[in-house]
């Protein structure tokens, strides 16, 4: 859904990574080698930013639909 | 007993033990992983919440925050003089979160999180608890308490403790014909060619896998992995919680504690 906090099986923190992964990986950097600059060396912390999908992004875009429609019925 | 640090920051630690068995080391992973207290979230009471998220998700989250420590001001909850349930000033930390999204989505950080005692607060600011939209509002008072890894993983100041016997790497020169299987098999990188002679190029990164033994044409092998009899190599990471050294400290200061109590007890 969201991030975890903590990788499930070491315990590392990884939220706080989180945003910054994905960003670069979106930029078009390499996945791995955005892992090792962010110090994440264990390959059970790297798979849950590797095979991690913020499906709460998805959910969340009900919400904002139905807020736009509620303003724009305001509107007119 | 000898100890030396190899690497040391302000989370990570590895240092290498001589002269103590392997019982003694395994207690220190042990009492490290088990015993040495650190503070989280403990309790929370969630005032409001619209999000699109359930109270105990959130609940969840907020546990697993690593929060920075002071041993030396607090007490465990059930070591605390006030004796009570819901603790004191000595044996809880109130944090408070109250957060809108007053303009679109945002996303909540563990920033936003207020700490009656700023000493006491996330380990990071950019941890990311919830996702609001516009409209949604997430209102709660978490207790942090000090607790122990035993009965709970987010208790648990490290996220790396272990440790590995020292290696020790033998060619024999005269059966080596320095063909470079071993060289080329080895995972860690460990040996290296140089000048067409096989060597030991990083010792310590060795994982005693013993593929290198294995790839050796020779019969029997001109390479052999051993380990050193009671020389440890050993790795720490911490949470954040607590720096590495004081972990360490705090591990032997408990082992004491508790082999006096085992003292007292036959006696
Ligand atoms: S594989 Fe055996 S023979 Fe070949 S270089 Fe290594 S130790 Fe020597
Ligand atoms: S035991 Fe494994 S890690 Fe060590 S030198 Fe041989 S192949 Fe490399
Ligand atoms: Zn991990
Ligand atoms: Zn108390």
């Amino acid at each position: 859904m969201i991030i975890p906090v903590r990788c499930f099986t070491c315990g590392k923190l990884i939220a706080d990574k989180w945003e910054e992964f994905s960003r670069r990986v979106k930029a078009g950097e390499d996945a791995g080698e955005v892992l090792d600059s962010l110090g994440i060396k264990r390959y059970c912390c790297r798979r849950m930013l590797l095979s991690h999908v913020e499906i709460i992004d998805e959910v969340l875009r009900f919400y904002e639909e139905a807020e736009k429609r509620r303003e724009a019925r305001g509107y007119y | 007993m000898e100890i030396k640090v190899l690497e040391k920051d302000d989370s990570n630690m590895r240092f290498l033990v001589k002269g103590v068995d392997v019982q003694y080391v395994n207690t220190l992973r042990r009492l490290m992983l088990a015993e040495v207290p650190c503070m989280a979230i403990d309790e929370v009471v969630v005032i409001e919440n619209s999000s699109v998220l359930q109270d105990e998700f959130i609940a969840h989250r907020l546990g697993l925050i690593p929060l920075k420590t002071n041993l030396d001001e607090y007490n465990l909850p059930e070591e605390c003089p006030c004796k009570s349930e819901f603790g004191c000033n000595l044996c809880r930390v109130t944090l408070t979160l109250d957060a809108e999204a007053k303009e679109g989505t945002r996303t909540i950080y563990s920033g936003e999180l207020i700490s009656e005692n700023p000493e006491i607060v996330p380990v990071k600011e950019n941890i990311p608890i919830m996702k609001l939209t516009k409209g949604q509002k997430l209102k709660l008072e978490a207790y942090a308490r000090l607790g122990r890894g035993k009965k709970h993983a987010k208790w648990q100041p490290v996220s790396l403790c272990a440790y590995k016997y020292f290696p020790k790497i033998e060619i024999l020169e005269k059966n080596c014909d320095n063909c470079g299987k071993c060289v080329e098999i080895c995972p860690r990188k460990v040996l290296a060619k140089t000048d067409g002679k096989v060597e030991v190029r990083d010792l310590m990164a060795c994982t005693l896998c013993q593929d290198c033994v294995e790839a050796c044409p020779k019969n029997p092998p001109a390479i052999q992995v051993k380990w050193e009899k009671n020389s440890f190599i050993f790795n720490l990471e911490s949470t954040g919680a607590l720096p590495p050294e004081r972990i360490v400290k705090e591990a032997l200061k408990i082992l004491d504690g508790q082999l006096k109590e085992i003292e007292k007890q036959i006696r």
